[in-house]
């Protein structure tokens, strides 16, 4: 079979002279008709600038294809992409192949009506305008399926969720039937039932049409779900590439190893009384299960917590509605163990944390922590109970100041209630350094000249560095490549087993949930619809939201795929309700030891 | 429709604060119309007779109702300098600066707005070297500069156009753009300047977002995806910092349109300030500020057409 695309020996560089860099050093792969090859690899592998060198998309970003071949095999004779010139790539470009990419919110173009996007490429490519091209529109739209495909073309893409502009931008590359789709991330940035809809719709659409598909992810588990064949990347090169079956299974090159060892798998915990470190690749000692005490001691009992946004509106900007972010949530965790509050995004997890540290107003409820009631307490005694609870951001580029030494950052809690100075101080800091494996040399450094893990660690030593007896983890890992995320959670468990700190973990990803928690609560729309303790949740999930949830999560592994049968979530509704909206009380059944559901209907 | 109402009442309601800073401002400010009126030199009781003719012996709160209720009405009172009333005074001079501001501005557009997306397009190249640095020029030279060249320039070398004077529109209306023309290059200039850095900065922003790629990745010209998805997007910022220049324009008119001997908004509002003229400070005070918030409205309104994102919400 001649394959669609082959490229050979891609070169790509960015930048001239000294600071020049290549992104893509020695890239040789092939993809065949109708076949799904999946690129995977975690930030710098120069997967995404592969894919935009095949569209030629790379040179507006200020790349340079500097060397190799890019033949895409067509009717009347083969073309080297690499060689192409403009007004060539312009034809190929959403004719022969289109293009998806990872954030849906943005893809999309905020002045135009969905229709005049869709029908752009039918007009440059096919000359199609008017009622034919509305006609086709149309058609594409039910294609992915979108609901009231009508009334869609003539919308603005802010009237879509997320995960409806993620289809409009597949009906996009889809509008003139290429022959290689290639997606970059299309289902990162979207909720996991979302995504396991949109993986879904692109195996259909390749089944409907027989186009070959480009798959471009750092995400093991949807590479399980979708790939023929995997092409796994490191740092501009390609390091292994085979069947999807034969790379999960029987993994060649030790990077491949490293990066399927750290990768969380729903259902490995089966069994395991209590949640234990990653086995990553080098560790020699079988990691310790982080068991929790014999006598259980509370430490935070949340009980009903309510938070309300109030909405404005009308001309003079009154309060009209309210958005149930939390919405009557109870519930309790123990010294020295993990809370999990897990949901889909808009569920109220973060909200909920913000609300126990009170960086939100919550609008009723409480949350004792040792004996004391943090929502009532007063402007001074809410700093000093501050102490016993530290947070950990989701973005450490963010959460870390960019002039401040990272000594200064570790310290300034330390600071701030006056708890060490001089000598003393730098030698905590020093300690918490080594705490958290980073050399002693970074204390002198400044947040730009470290990675993403490491600016996490440094944001662990923060909130580590004034004891205190809880920390509350809003996605601390999301934002990380999976080696480094394996990395983080694992120092994060050694805390816990060293220190007896208790966690508040807050996270979309079940997966990496599964692996830490030793107490789970399933959050959605603002309220608790099941909580107990990790293995009643994993194993025995009585919630409809629950299993629909387990069932969305896709396995990293290739013999357990998805059907599409399987799938059939309901939107989640809005959580604005009107003032006069009194809510009922969360009412809970008891299915098992600590194991509650909330009542249905 | 909550967002037009939103803007309207915002706008009356900010007349009005300007309306009360404007009385309390000539109010407490030395001076005293009466004496204004009659010199210094007047013999005390017709001065005190005066006073009470004109209501300055009344509250505060009284004069400024009367004061009011007159620029509601249309009876804006007499100049003291000019000695005629003040609402034609002032509608004059306001068409003839509104010439100067709307020509500065078209020029100010219709180079801004090519010469930023040009510079934008090629960023970091030796196009946006000269754009930016020629702008940072602009910027940095006051308008005055500008002007003096220009009379240099146009009017005593080439003698294309007039140095000084003002012709109204309705009498002649190439003559008029003629007059003007010189006094709006002048601070079209420093506009232009301004706008193109603003354009520039704007377009760079959006040509980095992802529906930028996703319109090539259509396989869309890159003149359409720069001119129509590009500057579609960048072309409401752009329009409201115009909006918010028109303020300044009016600070600088006071300056170029003394310098072009050019009868405007600018030069009255001088030459009541120079006079304690204070009835024709506070209207045409009260009057700039006004026409500034309308322009400002202007724009916002423009954004209902231009983002639909506003239009729905």
């Amino acid at each position: 079979m001649t394959p669609i695309i082959n490229i050979e020996k891609l070169r790509v560089t960015f930048g001239k002279g000294d600071e020049e860099v290549t992104a893509v050093k020695d890239v040789s792969f092939s993809i065949n008709p109708g076949e799904t090859v999946c690129i995977v690899g975690e930030s710098g592998s120069g997967k995404s600038v592969t894919s935009l060198s095949l569209m030629r998309l790379v040179e507006f970003g200020g790349g340079t294809i500097v060397d190799g071949r890019m033949t895409l095999a067509g009717e009347n004779g083969a073309i080297d992409l690499a060689q192409a010139d403009a007004d060539t790539m312009r034809d190929i470009r959403g004719d022969e192949m289109g293009m998806i990419f990872q954030e849906p919110m943005t893809s999309l173009n905020p002045v135009f009506t969905i229709e005049r996007q869709l029908t752009d490429g039918l007009r440059v490519h096919r000359g199609l305008t008017g009622q034919a091209a509305t006609k086709r529109a149309l058609q594409l739209l039910k294609e992915v399926r979108i609901p009231e495909p009508e009334r869609r073309l003539k919308q603005y893409p802010h009237e879509l969720s997320g995960g409806m502009r993620q289809r409009v931008v597949i009906a996009i590359a889809m509008a003139c039937h290429p022959r290689l789709l290639i997606a970059d991330e299309p289902t990162t940035a979207l909720d996991v039932t979302i995504q396991a809809e949109i993986l879904a719709l692109i195996n259909q659409l390749k089944r409907e049409t027989g186009m070959a598909v480009m798959f471009i992810t750092h995400d093991m588990a949807v590479v399980a779900q979708i790939a023929d064949r995997v092409v796994v990347m490191y740092r501009g090169d390609v390091v292994e590439e085979g069947p999807v079956e034969e790379i999960f299974a029987n993994p060649k090159a030790e990077y491949t190893k490293a990066l399927l060892a750290a990768v969380p798998r729903l259902g490995e915990m089966r069994g395991k009384a209590a949640p234990e470190p990653l086995r990553l690749v080098g560790d020699t000692v079988p990691p310790k299960p982080i068991t929790p005490r014999e006598t259980p001691e509370l430490l935070l009992e949340v009980r009903n917590l309510t938070t309300y946004f109030p909405v404005k509106g009308g001309p003079l900007r009154r309060h009209v509605a309210n958005v149930h972010a939390v919405e009557d949530v109870s519930f309790t965790l123990n010294k020295g163990e993990t809370l999990s509050l897990v949901g889909e995004s808009g569920c109220g997890k973060s909200s909920c944390g913000r609300s126990i540290l009170r960086l939100v107003e919550p609008t009723s409820g409480s949350a004792i922590l040792d004996r004391k009631d943090v929502l009532a307490a007063s402007h001074r005694d809410l700093r000093i109970l501050r102490r016993d609870m530290q947070m950990i951001f989701q973005d450490p580029f963010a959460s870390l100041n960019p002039y401040m030494r990272l000594s200064a950052q570790v310290a300034e809690p330390l600071r701030n209630f006056d708890l060490a100075r001089g000598l003393e101080l730098q030698d905590r800091v020093a300690a918490l350094f080594d705490r958290v494996e980073l050399p002693r040399a970074y204390m002198r450094r400044f947040p730009h000249e470290l990675s993403g893990g490491q600016r996490q660690r440094i944001a662990i030593a923060r909130a580590l560095s004034v004891s205190p007896k809880l920390i509350i983890a809003d996605e601390a890992v999301s934002a990380l490549d999976v080696s480094v995320q394996a990395q983080v959670l694992n120092l994060m468990m050694e805390l816990q087993a060293d220190l007896g700190l208790s966690f508040l973990f807050i996270s979309h990803d079940m997966a990496v949930v599964e692996r830490v928690s030793h107490n789970v609560a399933v959050m959605y729309l603002g309220r608790i619809v099941e909580i107990g303790p990790r293995a009643a949740v994993f194993e025995n999930p009585q919630h409809s939201y629950t299993k629909s949830l387990m069932l969305a999560v896709p396995i990293a592994d290739p013999r357990d795929r998805k059907q599409i049968g399987d799938l059939n979530f309901k939107p989640i509704p809005s959580p604005m309700h009107p003032l006069s909206y009194t809510p009922e009380p969360s009412r809970y059944e008891t299915v098992g030891p600590g194991h509650l559901v909330l009542r249905e209907g | 429709m909550a967002y037009i109402i939103n803007r309207v009442l915002s706008v009356l309601l900010t007349l009005f604060l300007i309306s009360v800073i404007t009385f309390a401002v000539t109010n407490i400010l030395p001076g005293d119309v009466a004496m204004m009126i009659m010199g210094t030199q007047s013999n005390p009781e017709a001065l005190a007779g005066l006073r009470e003719s004109l209501g300055l012996n009344d509250p505060l709160i009284v004069q400024y109702g009367r004061w009011i209720g007159g620029l509601l009405t249309g009876d804006w009172g007499h100049s003291l300098v000019f000695r005629e009333p003040i609402a034609p005074l002032i509608a004059q001079k306001v068409v003839a600066s509104g010439v100067i501001v709307v020509m500065s501005m078209t020029i100010a557009l219709l180079f801004a707005i090519p010469l930023g997306v040009w510079a934008a397009i090629h960023r970091d190249r030796w196009q946006d070297s000269t754009a930016s640095t020629s702008a940072l020029v602009g910027v940095s030279l006051p308008d005055f500069f500008w002007g003096i060249m220009l009379i240099l320039l146009f009017a005593r070398a080439l003698g294309w156009f007039p140095s000084s004077g003002f012709v109204h529109p309705a009498d002649d209306l190439l003559g008029a753009i003629r007059h003007a023309f010189l006094p709006s290059l002048a601070l079209g200039l420093g506009l232009m300047a301004h706008l193109t850095r603003m354009t520039r900065s704007t377009m760079i922003g959006i040509l980095q977002q992802e529906f930028i790629r996703v319109a090539r990745a259509k396989g869309l010209a890159e003149r359409e995806v720069v001119w129509s998805y590009g500057l579609r997007n960048a072309i409401g910022p752009v329009l409201t910092v115009a909006g918010l220049q028109v303020g300044y324009l009016f600070g600088s008119i006071i300056v170029v349109e003394s310098l072009f001997n050019y009868t405007g908004m600018g030069w009255l509002t001088y030459q009541a300030l120079l006079n304690r003229d204070i009835p024709l400070i506070q209207s045409s005070v009260f009057v700039i500020a006004a026409v500034v918030m309308l322009t400002n409205l202007l724009v916002d309104l423009l954004y209902v057409v231009i983002d639909p994102r506003i239009r729905l919400s």
